[in-house]
């Protein structure tokens, strides 16, 4: 438990500046395109684990964790494995969100689609109220995959500007 | 199976720079971005990926690839005042020994003239000066009246030219040579191979 390493280093301001670029850019898109026009049509196109993969996507744009298969996988698998736990166990709901949770995990890594915000997209289907249980499976297009298509797009066109970035480092 | 890896054994051959903690810190600033990745974790990862690339490497470069085609020789009958002649002119540690049909019969090194100078048994070059500041007779009296045929080691330790970069290093290391001539299936003289061919080889390239 010693550690052996040390932490990497400190990236530099460029990279900084536009992480948070990418990630204001990506989910201003997507809050907006939510209040405004799906919510107005009873779906949803923003979820909390969208956050997390905004940090990935923008942000640590070289990491095999934030690459566009592990977004759509990561989501979309961990969707469908997560509202499943819930119709299976809902009525004992730390069962449903502990099965949802280590179960979406073993999922991603097994068609290493392995992505951290594909845990919160799980628990979220368990434990993220009333509208979300509504949902049912519609939960795994709007929001999880449809929301993660549109982030992905936008990482796209603007982890790319800059001549010193590029994305993805795979698609496959 | 065997004993030691030989890459491991002959550092000597290859004295691969160790890449440092700092090294891969440096490298992961200049790329900039975020590399999901710990220091130590991607230090491992080159330590074993050179390691790798050194068995590749040895295991697919061969003989013919790094010798020298260009060899001098002397015949069985030549005085060895002309082999020191022409192992000094040419600044080479040893030579090949042909007989009359141009196989090869053996091998002389300067190990070979020192051993058989009148120095009392010692064949170090040390042992040599000892006995001249020691001002004893001239040492290369002895010599004067052999033949290459008299000193050379026999047979020679020689190589097929197909052989790969990890066995000749194993070979000079279990046989402690410094030198095998490269021969073909009839015992033809092809080449020759040395330490300092293979300190210049691809695998030097790895450092």
């Amino acid at each position: 438990m010693k550690g052996t390493s040390t932490s990497p280093p400190r990236v530099n301001n460029t990279e900084i500046a536009w992480s948070w670029i990418g990630a204001f850019v990506g989910i201003g898109f997507i809050s907006y395109a939510n209040v405004h026009i799906f919510e107005k049509i009873d779906l949803l196109m923003i979820v909390g684990s969208f956050g997390a993969s905004a940090v990935l996507i923008y942000g640590a744009i070289k990491s095999p964790l934030a690459q566009p298969r592990n977004l759509l996988g990561g989501h979309i698998l961990s969707a469908i494995v997560g509202v499943t736990a819930y119709q299976l166990f809902g009525t004992e709901l730390w069962l449903a969100s502990a099965t949802a949770v280590a179960t979406s995990i073993a999922v991603m890594h097994a068609t290493k689609t392995l992505h951290p915000p594909g845990g919160a997209t799980a628990l979220i289907a368990v434990i993220g109220g009333d509208k979300i249980h509504q949902l049912g499976y519609l939960y795994v297009i709007f929001p999880a995959g449809g929301g993660a298509c549109i982030m992905l797009i936008i990482a796209l066109l603007i982890n790319n500007l800059p001549k010193h970035r590029r994305y993805p480092e795979f698609w496959l | 199976m065997d004993t030691k890896d030989p890459l491991e054994v002959n550092r000597a051959f290859s004295n691969s720079v160790e890449i440092s903690d700092t090294d891969v810190i440096e490298a992961m600033k200049e790329i900039g971005g975020y590399l999901d990745i710990t220091p130590g974790d991607l230090k491992e990862v080159l330590r074993i990926a050179h390691l790798q690339a050194m068995k590749r490497i040895a295991n697919s470069v061969r003989v013919r690839d790094i010798m020298t085609a260009t060899v001098y020789t002397v015949g069985r009958d030549t005085p060895l005042r002309a082999v020191a002649d022409l192992m000094a002119e040419h600044r080479i540690s040893g030579v090949p020994v042909l007989d009359s049909e141009g196989t090869v019969a053996g091998i002389i090194s300067e190990r070979d003239f020192l051993s058989h100078l009148g120095t009392g048994g010692s064949s170090s070059v040390m042992g040599m000066i000892t006995w001249l500041m020691k001002g004893q007779a001239c040492p290369a009296a002895t010599l004067h009246s052999q033949t290459a045929a008299d000193i050379m080691s026999s047979p020679a330790i020689t190589v097929r030219d197909a052989v790969t970069l990890f066995e000749i290093m194993e070979l000079f290391s279990t046989r402690n040579i410094n030198r095998a001539p490269v021969v073909d299936a009839d015992n033809r003289l092809l080449g020759i191979v040395s330490r300092g061919d293979i300190v210049r080889s691809p695998l030097a390239g790895m450092r």
